[in-house]
């Protein structure tokens, strides 16, 4: 159900699980892709409780890739220095391991750390710079269901949120509290 | 955990963010008290650099006296954070969810009082040190001497710094978009531009609730190294007698645990008596910090008899002679009991009751003597082995820490205090998103006649 | 996970059911089982006819000569007597997946014998304090035994050995119950008298689990106290100038990780070629699996603490005693100890297919145990080597490495095979997965829906 014209949502707001579920079940028997339907809550909540698709992400590579930069980093910067002044202290050769692994293996970490924040930011797709349609009432316990199309789309998908048993929708093009 | 109030999502909204969005009549007086202690300490400080270290009470040949007992005794508490979110996330432990931020968030303020006391204030004229090291002059092709530890000891606090920060900043995402959802105008504004436009989509929480386990995961190897790494800036020496002994690394880690954790303890009373957040953080909660309390004390007295042990194994009349200074030689002597009873039994058999455990006064007492002891214990080790007299050293005495010592030593105090103070005013010192997590996970199992709680497992 | 990964408990929620099957699988009848338990047999008796050869040829008073049997006797305790608190840990935390592990983990309370029959001949082979060498007891400045090391170090093994029998017993009283309710004849009363008139009273119940758990308490502080000991006595301070304060919680810690690794091969072995895959799961390795890999990764942090020390401060003491047991004559043992302790379960489970099978595990625990075995070796037999008193603070000169005999290899050979054939035969006569614990799980875990999905709850009792 693609359009050339610019999307537009609307979100309908759900009082209980077993509602908003349901609802998430008449959006998609509707014929929205998977990708036009977002449900939104306030907390977290097993997976699937709506069933919704489980979320597939590749954060995993991303502490693994920061520990290898880091690790590089920790041993060009130690081996590097060593060797370009290369002064001996308190008879400890150039190139000592054992102090050279504590750097490294800060450096590891710390490479480690900073990719799997920036994955962790990556793939929850933020910043969002316009949040579309949303309600404040969702950190509030409602749960909301956000449908993104065709503006063609809109009034059926208004029609079915509501049909669903929504308590509330709203039209993002309307609002202008987020963006 | 017995003790379970079932909370919505808007009750939890309402009685969270009254640090954020309202102002207690007390908060004000507080700030103002620590701003205060923390200006006579800058002024102190002020003092010091234009009259030079010698207002201080260190002096040959302890040249390391309260702002390094000050720097190990902060990088202590600091472990709190990660003993208490990462080992706890890790196990699932139910109980950890109000507590994880505050714990956070004491570990960051109190990284920066440990670079505070040592790095800055330690150093005499902090200028000599640190702008040695910013901006790094290439131009004399000097390198640092990576093999010291004193270059250790910023690469591992800076990294420490650097994940818990991070740590609490991640978390912090959607309890952000919370009070953004509360907040109007310009409040509203900057709430949204921090929340990244976080709008808790299942992708969003998946990623949320991994990243508390994988940087729990990632944060603990380094919290380890850590303070193994300020231990080594004494243990490596083998001037000292009573530094130069394997056991130091696991010794300051179990006892930075056991004193983080009281940290933590006494925060958590704190939180109670100026929010009343007794919804949130009950007896059960105390009394499992207690019982964790009492494992964690027990085995740091065991490093604690191993050290000594040790020292007495060796057999060598220097480290018998320190021995003898710490234990028989006033007055190191009285401070090296009230140290004992302080940081062990006193605490320690009064957490085996019940009563103790669940109550707000003794649990306030208690895991601030333990503070005392655990601050006394860092005297213990650094002072008097660096005050006796021994070989090649032609001048010795005693140290005394000075007014002005310890108005800077205050002053790291005040600190924490006006750091923490600061970030309940800005953000929620208990994660809400965690508690409501809780909420959703939470049923209970009946069998026959009892109700058992219990929560769900994905 | 892996397909074989993916059995969820036994299906019944009835705990009647889930008893009656668990004993229904222990009671089969396995000619391999005996055909095996025969060999094992033969393998301790060519274990005895070594230990009678290096006795009668060598004596009890040449101890480089004794350091292959010290390591064995090292090893079982490492291994064999940490295992227990592969039970108590988890049971203290009130962690679930261990009710399928906590008795394949308390029978080696058992095994536990064999340890201390290894240790006996030690109390001669152990030299008296009168040497002049450095120990924990101030010997000559206060009035000690000049057998003080060897008294304490029986003692405490007694009590350990004691503490891991009762726990087991404390533990499988229940279960003896059940085995004595559904036995006829001389069983009926061997597992009568096991039970000792238990009938399942709640007060029975509720004295079971505060004896459960303070012997569990005792176990560990018995443990601790064991390595301490030993290490120390039989160890360090055979060795002059070696001086390590971690050393104790080193091999107290090797103990647990050593404990881990055997009862995930135990546990393998129960699900391989045991009759109880519906009850040992994926959960069992997965918990198991990542406590190892904590472990493993301590294991590094220890032994760092200790050889950082020693390699800045560089004394000559401390230059001898790396010389010794690291970079000396046990270089490549002490290579091969740090490849598959650290370094193959480091990486290894940071691999997720590997992680998050039943294999990965198993292997990793296997390579880990191998590591246990040659780590004791280079300790012990490094240790016993040495024969210098005079200086007692610092070693003047390497022993080159002891290469064992034909006495030590079957003496080796006899040891495990013993240990092996104790397991097995109190599997063969203890159920091997726990059947009051595996009842008291169904009471507690319920599978239910939730909305859209499945979930688990699980209860936790006070």
């Amino acid at each position: 159900m693609t359009t050339l014209k610019p999307p537009k949502s609307v979100i309908g707001l759900f009082e209980d699980e077993d509602t908003a579920a349901d609802a998430l079940d008449a959006v998609a028997s509707a014929g929205f892709e998977q990708k036009e339907y977002e449900i939104l809550t306030g907390t977290p909540y097993p997976e699937g409780t709506f069933g919704e698709e489980e979320p597939i992400h590749k954060l995993y590579r991303f502490p693994l890739i920061g520990a290898a930069c880091g690790f590089t980093a920790g041993l060009l910067l130690t081996a590097g220095t060593q060797l370009a002044y290369p002064l001996i202290v308190g008879g400890k050769p150039l190139l000592s391991i054992p102090p050279m692994a504590i750097i490294m293996y800060e450096g590891t970490m710390l490479g480690a750390i900073l990719f799997t924040v920036a994955g962790i930011i990556f793939e929850s797709r933020l910043p969002r710079l316009f949040m579309g349609a949303y309600d404040t009432r969702i950190t509030e316990g409602y749960i909301g269901i956000t449908i993104t199309s065709g503006e063609d789309e809109m009034p059926k998908a208004e029609e079915i949120l509501k049909k669903a048993g929504a308590v509330d929708i709203k039209r993002g093009w309307e609002q202008t509290d987020f963006d | 955990m017995q003790e379970h109030v079932q909370l919505t999502q808007k009750q939890i909204n309402e009685d969270l963010l009254t640090s954020v969005l309202g102002t207690p009549r007390w908060w004000w007086p507080a700030l103002g008290f620590f701003v205060l202690v923390f200006l006579i300490g800058m002024s102190a400080f002020g003092y010091m650099l234009n009259q030079g270290v010698g207002v201080t009470g260190l002096n040959r040949p302890v040249f390391w006296g309260a702002f390094m007992v000050n720097f190990v005794f902060f990088i202590g508490i600091s472990h709190a954070g990660i003993m208490i979110s990462a080992i706890l996330r890790l196990t699932q432990a139910e109980w950890r969810r109000p507590i994880t931020r505050a714990a956070e968030v004491l570990t960051v303020f109190s990284l920066m009082s440990a670079l505070m006391a040592a790095p800055l204030v330690h150093v005499g004229r902090p200028w000599r040190a640190d702008l040695w090291v910013f901006p790094y002059d290439f131009a004399r092709g000097v390198w640092i001497n990576i093999r010291s530890p004193f270059v250790w000891d910023p690469s591992a606090v800076m990294t420490y710094l650097t994940a818990s920060t991070l740590f609490v900043l991640i978390a912090l995402i959607p309890d952000l978009a919370i009070i953004r959802d509360r907040s109007t105008g310009l409040k509203r504004k900057l709430y949204a531009g921090m929340a990244l436009g976080f709008r808790g989509t299942p992708r969003q929480w998946k990623l949320q609730t991994i990243a508390g386990i994988l940087l729990s995961a990632l944060v603990l190897p380094v919290f380890v190294s850590v303070h193994s790494i300020v231990s080594w800036d004494f243990a490596v020496q083998i001037g000292p007698e009573a530094w130069h002994s394997t056991i130091f690394a696991p010794y300051f880690i179990i006892g930075a645990i056991h004193s983080g954790v009281s940290a933590v303890a006494t925060l958590m009373v704190v939180m109670v008596w100026a929010w009343g957040w007794n919804k949130y953080i009950t007896p059960d909660h105390l009394d499992a910090i207690a019982r964790l309390l009492i494992i964690v004390a027990t085995a740091w007295f065991f490093f604690f008899f191993l050290e000594w042990v040790f020292a007495l194994y060796t057999l060598e009349p220097a480290e018998m002679a320190m021995r003898k200074l710490q234990v028989f030689e006033s007055p190191w002597s009285w401070l090296f009991v009230v140290f004992l009873f302080t940081a062990y039994f006193i605490p320690v058999p009064m957490w085996l009751f019940r009563g103790v455990r669940r109550s707000l006064f003794w649990m306030f007492v208690t895991t601030i003597l333990v503070n005392v002891g655990m601050w006394l214990e860092r005297f213990l080790i650094i002072v008097p082995g660096l005050m006796r007299r021994s070989e090649f050293i032609f001048d010795w005495g005693s140290y005394h820490p000075s007014i002005i010592e310890l108005a800077m030593v205050a002053m790291t105090f005040a600190w924490v205090g006006m750091g923490m103070l600061v970030f309940t005013k800005v953000f929620p010192l208990i994660p809400l998103f965690d508690i409501k997590e809780g909420m959703v996970g939470r049923d209970e199992i009946r069998i026959g006649r009892r109700i058992v709680p219990a929560s769900i497992r994905e | 996970m892996s397909e074989e990964a993916v059995h969820n408990g036994h299906g019944s929620t009835n705990p009647v059911e889930v008893m009656n099957d668990l004993l229904e699988k222990g009671s089969g009848q396995k000619p391999l089982f005996w055909r095996i338990t025969a060999l094992l047999g033969l393998l301790t008796v060519a274990g005895i006819v070594g230990f009678a050869i290096r006795l009668t040829s060598d004596g009890l008073g040449d101890t480089p000569k004794w350091g292959y049997h010290m390591a064995l006797f090292a090893l079982i305790l490492t291994a064999v007597q940490g295992a227990p608190m592969v039970a108590i840990a988890p049971r203290i935390a009130k962690a679930h997946w261990r009710r399928s592990i906590s008795r394949a983990a308390e029978l080696f309370g058992l095994v536990g014998v064999v340890s201390f029959l290894i240790y006996i001949p030690l109390i001669w082979v152990l030299p008296s304090m009168t040497d002049g060498r450095r120990t924990l007891w101030f010997y000559g400045e206060l009035n000690v035994p000049a057998y003080m090391p060897q008294i304490m170090a029986t003692l405490v093994l007694v009590s350990l050995v004691v503490t891991g029998l009762s726990l087991l017993w404390v533990s499988a009283r229940p279960d003896f119950a059940f085995l004595r309710d559904r036995s006829q004849g001389r069983r009926r009363k061997w597992y009568g008298r096991l039970a000792h008139g238990w009938i399942g009273s709640s007060q029975q119940w509720y004295w079971q689990k505060h004896r459960l758990g303070i012997l569990g308490a005792f176990y560990f502080m018995m443990l601790v106290t064991v390595h301490f000991n030993v290490s120390v006595d039989f160890g360090m301070a055979l060795v002059p100038g070696w001086i390590d304060a971690l050393y104790p919680v080193t091999h107290a810690h090797s103990s647990l990780q050593a404990g881990v690794a055997i009862t995930l091969v135990a546990m393998y072995v129960f699900y391989k070629w045991g009759p109880y895959k519906e009850y040992i799961n994926f959960d069992q390795f997965w918990g198991l699996g990542k406590l190892l890999f904590a472990l493993s990764l301590l294991w590094f942090w220890f032994w760092f603490s200790s050889f950082i020390i020693f390699w800045y401060g560089a004394k000559p003491s401390e230059e001898a005693i790396l010389d010794l047991l690291m970079v000396g004559p046990y270089l490549p043992i002490f290579f091969v100890v740090f490849f598959l302790v650290f370094f193959i379960p480091l990486w290894a489970m940071i691999w997720n297919p590997l992680r998050r099978s039943v294999w990965g595990p198993v292997t990793i625990a296997i390579s880990v145990l191998i590591a246990t075995a040659l780590d004791r070796i280079r300790v012990y037999v490094g240790a016993f080597s040495v024969s210098q008193h005079e200086n007692k603070h610092q070693l003047d000169s390497i022993p080159d490495a002891v290469l064992p005999g034909l006495p030590d290899v079957l003496i080796w050979i006899g040891g495990i095979a013993a240990c092996v054939l104790v397991y097995m035969l109190a599997a063969r006569f203890i159920p091997p997965i726990n059947i009051w614990e595996q009842k008291e799980l169904k009471l507690y875990q319920v599978h239910k829906k939730f909305h859209r999905t499945e979930v688990q709850i699980l209860g936790k009792p006070d």
